[in-house]
Parts: C-alpha cells; structure tokens; sequence
C-alpha cells in the first residue's frame, strides 16, 4: 500500500534542527513518507512541495518564539493553492514569555491548522492525531 | 584511428572542420553562409568545397552534424509548481540544446492549448508531480493536450503512478509519446539525464525531417544533435576528464549570438561552505541557461532597455539601425558594449542566490542555484566574442561585483576563447573518442593574457 505523505519543516528563520530530525525519524518509524524541507522553510516552499508530492499532512514547526508571525494567512494560502482538505499541524516554542496556552491554540486555529501543540509536547502524539485525523488504522 | 568531418549548422553560417583522431589535430576549417530558405545541405555543400583540397587527399571515416538552424530545437515544457517540476522540465530541455519556446504550470486552459499550437514547438515535455505524488493535474494536462491541433511528440517525465494513464490518453489522441524518468522523482531532487537522451533521440528521428536535414542523410552517417547539446558534450569533457587524461577542472563558458545568449557552468559542488543551507530545486552541476532576449543583433534593442540609463546616445541609434537593417555594418565598438552587456546579464541570471536571514542565533545563510564563486575559468564562444577586438572586455563582465555579493558570479577569472569555431563540432565526437577529442580541445581553447 502507498504510503501516506506529511511534508515538514522548521518555519521563519531558525536554525533548530534537532527537533525536526526526530520528527523526520519518528512519522518515517510510523510509515509515512516524510518531505522534509529543513529549517527556514517558508510557506510557500510548505505549500509547493504539499502540491507536487500531494501531501496529506504539513506539519510546521517553530521554536524560537515568532511563529504567530510566521504562520499568518498560511491556512488561507493552502486554500488558494487548492489544498483544502490538507491537515496543517504546528508546534514548538509557538510565543515567547508566559503566555496561556489556551490562547495561543485559539490564534493558531484561526490561521487554519487543524491542531496546535505546546511546549514540550512528544511527536507520538502528533503521530496518533494524524492517523484519527487520517482515518488510518494502526 | 579515424578521419572525420564535422559540421555546426547555426542560423546565419555554417562551420565545418576535419579533423584526425590520429595525430589529434584539426586538418581544416571553413564556413559559409547558411541558406534558411532552402535545404541546409546547401550550405554545408558549401564548406566542403572550401574544404575540397584538403577533403582529396583524405578517406572520411564519418560525417557527423550538429545544428541549430532555422532557430534550433523548440520546445514546450508543462509542469505543475513553477519553482519545481516546472523548473525541472526547463532545465532539461536546456541541457539538451533547446530554446523553450513556452512553459506552463499548474492547469492548462484553453488559451494556454492555443498559445502552443502556434509556439512552433518541435517537442513537448509534459512533467508535473514527484513519483507517488500528485496526479490530478498531470491527468488533467494530458487530456487538454489532445485538444491541439497540432501534433508533435510528447515526452512523459512526470509522476511515474500515472504514467500508464497519461501515455494511453496521448497516444489515442495521435501523439507520438514516449516515457521518461520524472525530472523531479522527489521534492528538490533533479534527475534530467533521461529527459535530456529521449531529447537527443527524439531530435534525429524527428527533427531532420521537419528543419531541412532530410538530404543531409544522404550525406552524414550518423550523429544529428542540436548545437548546445553537442557544446555541452564537450565542455563537459574539457571540465572533467577521462580516466586518461585529466580535464581543466571547474569553468563556465559564455556563447553570445544576434538573439540569444547562452551560459555554461559546470563545477563539482553545490553547496562551497560549510555554514550553507540549500534551498529549492537542486540545479543541475552542468547547467545551460539560454537567454532568450539578450542578444547583440536582433535582441539588440532589448538590451538597451535594461541598460538604458548608460547607454548613450549614439549607441541607441546603432541599435535602432541594426534591429531593422541586417546588412547594417558592423561597429566594432558598439558591438563590444552590447556583447559585454549580454556577457553581465546573462551570467548574473545563470548563477545562484546567496540570503542571510537574521535569526537569534545571529546571521544563516542560504543558498538558491548554483554557487560559482570558485570557478577560476571562463571560455567564449561564437561570433560576437572572437570578432571583437576586446574580448576581454566582453567576458570579465561575468565576475562578481563588490555592492552584489549575494549573486555568486566567479571571483576570479582566467580566460580563454574557441578561437577556432571548434567546441561545437567536437562535442559531436566526445563518445567517440574521449581522449582524443580532450587533447584537441586543450589546444584548441586557448588562454588569453590581459594585454590581448
């Protein structure tokens, strides 16, 4: 059976890449086919990629405090690029300072992704919610 | 081993050159005017007469052509994402010697079918989607495709899942298609050799018939390939080498003509620091890129536009005069600004992209194309560059400009030129004789000091 395709990346300018490797290594364990654009990824080279590899997943990361910004209009953008039923994850260090969670999940839902993850939060889960997102059996 | 007569067929002469894989010399050269209008072989009749003493005293092993004549090879490229496949199929038809005449991404439209059926096009790369990924747009393609008027062959080098589709729904249009490895397998990666060989084969089987060659078979035995493919054949052997003999390592090459103009570069690495990323499509390592509007005859006018404010006065009047009079005469001067112009734009373009990105950690940088900061050697080819009597006026013009760091043009240069008219019609002869034809094209290119 083909395997389901989830495009990933670190988005805005940052050079963290520890964290994407294990994500890459844990959805490619759990059988996905993993594009992995690496760090500074932007959001249109997200959206070209989930067209031509006609991914089912984006899932962006951020971790140094700016993705509100860097996030802005991306669910918008997969809806004019034609992606409408893709499934857009974002986590990592998604504000800086203290700041409710609850809030920040409320704006990253407004910009279009379907889950947000907080700080410290294990990618198994991420895994687990794309596969019910999915309809995929394990 | 043999003796062998090569020929270049370009728009306005034709070249021809013997030459002796023996003694590894070229026995003679010669050209002539090329006749447009009619057969081809008209003009290369022509040289071999030039040729004719020479020719007597000779047995010709084979008679081996290259061309681009009646405006070379045209093609058409589809893809999906323009920074992707699109771009893919681009720089494949460039690697194999063509001029694309029209590139489309995403889906066709009625008006988009129109526009080619009236391009011209000779052949057609259909591409779009890595393998296993998106098909709904390639599908969508193939079927408007067969809403052409015209029929051309088509080359299928996009998401191979569908490709028994896409061949079925072409071929019962009456297309002549034909499978090719897909340009982007997978996101970034580029992959044109297979594209680049069908190129090749589709251009003998098919384009000889159509450019006037057809008499030309009476006459040559083997190899038609368009010019720049036959270029990139043997800068390509120049640069690296066989197991036998060594090449001259990393080097662009410029070749300026009346309408285009064409770069070469052809290096080792991609990335040349280690504190880099890359970002996008990997560009091909022997990378041509054709200029379409950069010429120094009937592109002259266009150059001037994005030179404008440094042209003077006079030179806007002999562009105006050469534009709409081909029998103009010449001005050496002039001409050396319009080629040196050419020679700076197009080199600016071929070459990649350095950004930086302001991040908490300090400064990242990333690169876009090719980095040829490193290349040490450049080589011009064609008329404009070796009638002038300051070519190096002409080809420094590709070395990077301190207020542009972030476009990665060579830092330092050494220059030679195809004195000879050669590089052409001994590409034609690399898979023949490697060795030999590497020791002729060292003689052949030559370096040139900075009094010349």
């Amino acid at each position: 059976m083909e395997k389901t395709t989830i495009v990933i990346g670190v988005i805005g300018a940052d050079v963290h890449a520890v964290g994407n490797r294990i994500i890459d290594y844990a959805l490619t364990q759990a059988g996905f086919h993993v594009v992995n654009l690496g760090v500074m990824v932007s959001q249109k080279e997200f959206i070209d990629a989930a067209i031509e590899t006609n991914a089912k997943a984006i899932f962006v990361s951020s971790l140094y405090g700016h993705g509100e910004l860097d996030c802005r209009g991306m669910g918008d953008q997969c809806k004019e690029a034609g992606l409408d039923n893709i499934f857009l994850y974002v986590g990592g260090n998604l504000v800086v300072g203290k700041t409710d969670f609850e809030a920040v999940e409320a704006k990253f839902k407004a910009m279009g992704f379907n889950r947000v993850y907080p700080p410290g939060s294990d990618i198994e889960q991420g895994i687990r919610d794309i596969k019910t997102d999915l309809g995929i059996l394990d | 081993m043999p003796t062998y007569l090569l020929f270049d067929v370009g728009s306005t002469y034709t070249k021809g050159c013997i030459v002796d894989t023996d003694c590894e010399e070229i026995l003679a050269i010669a050209q002539s005017k090329t006749t447009a209008t009619t057969d081809i072989s008209e003009g290369i009749e022509s040289v071999k007469s030039k040729m004719r003493n020479v020719l007597a005293t000779l047995k010709i092993h084979q008679t081996l052509v290259c061309s681009s004549a009646k405006g070379g090879l045209k093609m058409v490229a589809v893809g999906l994402v323009p920074d992707l496949t699109l771009k893919a199929a681009t720089l494949a038809c460039y690697s194999a010697g063509a001029k694309v005449v029209g590139s489309y991404s995403f889906k066709l439209n009625t008006s988009e079918i129109e526009a080619i059926d009236v391009s011209g096009c000779d052949i057609l790369l259909l591409c779009g989607g890595t393998d296993g990924g998106n098909t709904e747009v390639v599908l969508h393609n193939a079927a408007k495709l067969t809403s052409l008027q015209k029929r051309f062959p088509i080359l299928y080098a996009g998401n191979k899942s569908c490709r028994d589709e896409v061949m079925s729904i072409l071929s019962n249009a009456g297309f002549d298609v034909m499978p090719c490895d897909n340009v982007m397998p997978s996101y970034g990666q580029l992959e044109v050799d297979s594209a680049r060989q069908k190129i090749r084969e589709q251009f003998l089987a098919t384009i000889t018939k159509a450019k006037g060659l057809t008499s030309l078979r009476s006459v040559l035995d083997d190899i038609v390939l368009p010019t720049p493919y036959s270029v990139m054949e043997a800068l390509k052997l120049l640069s690296k080498g066989t197991v036998n003999e060594p090449g001259i390592g990393d080097l662009m090459a410029v070749d300026i003509g009346g309408a285009t103009t064409d770069v070469y570069s052809i290096n080792e690495t991609f990335v040349l620091r280690d504190n880099v990323g890359y970002k996008g499509l990997r560009e091909p390592l022997d990378k041509r890129s054709v200029e379409g509007d950069l010429g120094v005859r009937f592109n002259a006018s266009s150059v001037l536009t994005l030179k404008e404010q440094v042209a003077d006065e006079n030179l806007k009047h002999y562009v105006e005069k050469i534009s709409n009079d081909i029998h103009y005469p010449p001005n050496q001067m002039y001409d050396t600004v319009l080629a040196s112009w050419c020679c700076g734009i197009a080199t600016g373009r071929h070459v990649g992209r350095l950004e930086s990105a302001y991040t908490p950690l300090g400064v990242s940088y990333y690169q876009t194309g090719k980095d040829l900061r490193d290349v040490s050697k450049l080589i011009g080819i064609g008329g404009p560059i070796l009638h002038s009597d300051a070519p190096i006026e002409i080809l420094s013009q590709a070395l990077a400009r301190s207020e542009s760091p972030e476009i990665l043009c060579p830092q330092q240069l050494d220059y030679y030129l195809d004195r000879n008219y050669v590089v052409s019609c001994l590409g034609l002869l690399v898979p023949k004789h490697p060795d030999a034809v590497l020791r002729i094209l060292k003689k052949n290119v030559e370096k040139i000091n900075d009094d010349q």
